[in-house]
């Protein structure tokens, strides 16, 4: 009965350790730990700004929002697994030869992620925080009983985070073009309206709200909110095995003509086309880039108006780069470079070409900047896509210095993950502070635009070097 | 066309390839034959600049690959070992990402002459992901010859394919040397040799054990699959033989 669930945590461990070795996965949990540790010792000076309430509100929003990136990860990653691992066959794709149903199949990978991610992620966090607040003044976050609810509640908001994924998944696959389009408008509409949206809504989040105030009701609204998804997913669960090829006219001549003679017209036209036409294609954006990017205003929007300092919009600006970045990740999860190394190109033309496809899927976070700063703070347009460019660039680059080609795999390597988060996580706190003082004082970040580009050079260097054909 | 000196490649303890000196002169069609893991991949991954030997001296063409491993592969047709082309272009849009990286132009007859040469016209808008292996190979094949190297490093070309697309690219092959173009194909099925190859180079646990024509009236004299087998068992003996005496010198066969 157990023996699926517990192939799969082995395989999941296995795909990583065999990435970046043993120790230098098994160190990432330590890290989260030692990193939440450190962050959380600074609680007082957070506990002086915001109420204890916001601050549990910010760490389970993270949470839910961790969870639903994992779980468009995990649905999302097969072709990812395939081009790294060869033909990969994983078994969440086997139920063609076991004979076991795909709902089981599906349901185990449900449990495996769960219990997977809760090692890898809450339990490290939350043991951090902890022993933080053994050492300074906490609030509520001193009491032990406050902490172990604290367990359970992330557990929930990051498990109510992966069941939605999973649920808008399977409605994705019965209907399509369809949902993708109403979510988008979903999207946009939550957008739209969140500057009128009362805060209190956020605190509606069952987990969130038990954890503020425990009681039998709040914990089985949560149970419904991870169980109803789960158990509709699995029931309407509809897998698409490829039955016949197929076709496409040319379109990749028709992209190379439209660019013209660019020089890596090539690989613009060929990395569009993977987004198109991989697993998920759309749905992707959505459910990666644009719904987190909602959550994420929503909760600013709520913010901003119980601390008039902060700027929203420069703040959105900031997170917007941030999360930008990950688009460099899609880029670089349908390529290996062994599959170009017998062509006249270095590791860093293949760079150069993801960094190019960067640059036009920036015109999305760029027009959704627009648009929320045309209508809310007009007179913070300029110096918001200023920030916004900066910090975009100075974070591909420095996933690009440390991460290559493979940011998704060797990000979850300890020091390279230590190495990425002490190269952004001060810089974003210096952004926080520097927002209160109004928007163009953001622009001080322009100064590290010849750094990341300093970077990049750096970085196609290290990886033209690197004698491995895998990354 | 290709040059070898002392070439040896180390990965981590274990060496793959022991101080391979090899020389290949224009028109010929190269073979080198050796068991699964015997270096074959490694040094064709050498002679293209996609990985650094740990010492020894290389040219392609004339030009140290060392130096500049770009221009190598510019010039020359790879196939690589198992290698699939991109999931999510169709067999023709593959074909074109390969000739607009290669800088080629009007290329698309170039790219129809090979889905008429291997027969699979009708599969050019399918996904490369949706294709079968040999029809996968078809493509890598076609990819390598596209720009009509003068020299083309292929490895295992022939797997995947069936019989009748294996006796049309032995055809191939053949009369591309004959029009005085080069090719340097690794292998481990000896009548793919036998058959088609001007010259053989075995390659044993790195070593390169023996190099010669094929018309060598030595090697005509004996059953071509025995004497593989005799040199590569002798090559086990010997080298089992190496390990209790490490400073004795390895005679070739002859």
């Amino acid at each position: 009965m157990f023996d699926i669930f517990k192939n799969m945590v082995k395989e999941e461990w296995r795909m990583h350790s065999s990435l970046f070795g043993h120790r230098g996965f098994a160190l990432f949990p330590v890290f989260i730990f030692l990193f939440t540790f450190f962050v959380s010792l600074v609680l007082p000076v957070f506990r002086e700004i915001v109420t204890d309430a916001q601050i549990a509100l910010g760490i389970h929003y993270f949470f839910l929002l961790l969870g639903c990136m994992i779980g468009a990860f995990g649905l999302m990653g097969r072709e990812f697994m395939n081009r790294r691992f060869g033909q990969a066959s994983l078994i969440a794709y086997s139920s063609r030869v076991l004979p076991v149903s795909e709902r089981f199949i599906f349901a185990n990978f449900l449990g495996k992620d769960i219990v997977y991610y809760f090692v890898l992620y809450i339990l490290p966090f939350v043991a951090g925080f902890s022993l933080a607040a053994e050492f300074v003044p906490a609030g509520i976050f001193s009491i032990p009983s406050v902490l172990l609810t604290l367990v359970l509640t992330l557990s929930l908001s990051f498990v109510i985070g992966i069941s939605t994924v999973f649920f808008l998944s399977t409605v994705y696959a019965h209907s399509g073009k369809i949902s993708l389009f109403c979510l988008f408008i979903a999207s946009i509409l939550l957008l739209h309206i969140s500057g009128n949206m009362n805060q209190n809504v956020l605190y509606s989040l069952p987990s969130l709200s038990f954890f503020l105030d425990p009681s039998v009701s709040k914990l089985l609204h949560s149970g419904i909110l991870i169980l109803v998804p789960s158990a509709l997913s699995i029931i309407f669960l509809k897998i698409d095995f490829p039955q016949s090829q197929k076709s496409f006219s040319n379109s990749f001549s028709k992209l190379c003509r439209l660019l013209g003679s660019y020089r890596y017209a090539a690989f613009v036209a060929k990395d569009s086309l993977d987004l198109k036409r991989s697993e998920g294609g759309l749905g992707k954006v959505i459910f990666s880039f644009v719904l987190p990017l909602t959550l994420v205003w929503i909760l600013l929007s709520a913010l901003g108006r119980v601390m008039p300092a902060l700027s929203t919009l420069t703040i959105f600006a900031l997170v917007l780069g941030v999360l930008s970045s990950s688009m460099y990740n899609w880029l670089t999860e349908y390529d290996i470079f062994a599959s170009y190394a017998f062509l006249p190109l270095k590791v860093s033309d293949m760079i150069k070409s993801k960094l190019n496809s960067y640059l036009f899927l920036n015109l999305i976070p760029l027009a959704i900047l627009t648009l929320l700063a045309l209508k809310n703070e007009p007179g913070s347009l300029i110096p918001s896509m200023l920030l916004f460019l900066t910090i975009s660039l100075y974070m591909v680059a420095v996933l690009v210095y440390l991460t290559g080609l493979s940011p998704s795999t060797n990000l979850y390597n300890a020091k390279t993950f230590a190495l990425y988060t002490l190269s952004v996580v001060p810089l974003l706190m210096l952004n926080i502070v520097l927002s209160m003082f109004g928007p163009y004082y953001s622009l001080v970040d322009l100064l590290l635009v010849p750094f990341a580009l300093y970077l990049l050079g750096k970085g196609f260097e290290k990886w033209d070097g690197n004698n491995c054909q895998c990354f | 066309m290709i040059e070898v000196k002392g070439l040896s490649k180390f990965y981590g303890q274990t060496q793959a390839v022991d101080g391979v000196d090899l020389s290949i002169g224009k028109g010929e069609l190269f073979g080198l034959l050796g068991p699964n893991g015997s270096g074959k991949t490694t040094m064709i991954k050498m002679l293209t600049g996609q990985i650094k030997p740990t010492s020894g001296t290389l040219r392609v063409h004339g030009i140290n690959v060392l130096e500049d491993p770009l221009r190598v592969r510019e010039l020359v047709g790879v196939i690589p070992e198992q290698e699939t082309p991109p999931s999510f272009l169709t067999a023709e849009e593959y074909l074109h990402f390969v000739a607009k990286i290669r800088k080629m132009e009007h290329y698309e007859e170039a790219c129809s002459k090979w889905f008429d040469f291997f027969d699979f016209a009708d599969q050019k808008d399918s996904l490369c992901k949706d294709l079968s292996r040999g029809t996968r190979q078809k493509l890598m094949f076609a990819q390598a010859f596209l720009h009509e190297p003068e020299l083309a490093i292929i490895d295992e070309p022939l797997i995947n394919l069936d019989p009748v697309m294996q006796k049309k690219v032995k055809d191939f092959l053949k009369g591309y040397v004959n029009n005085g173009g080069t090719i340097f194909i690794s292998t481990h099925i000896l009548e793919i040799a036998k058959e088609i190859c001007t010259s053989i180079g075995v390659i044993y646990r790195g070593k390169l054990v023996y190099t010669g024509r094929l018309n060598d009236p030595e090697l005509q004299k004996r059953n071509f699959e025995g004497f593989f087998l005799d040199l590569v068992s002798r090559r086990k003996e010997i080298s089992n033989d190496i390990m209790q005496k490490p400073t004795t010198e390895v005679p070739l066969p002859v």
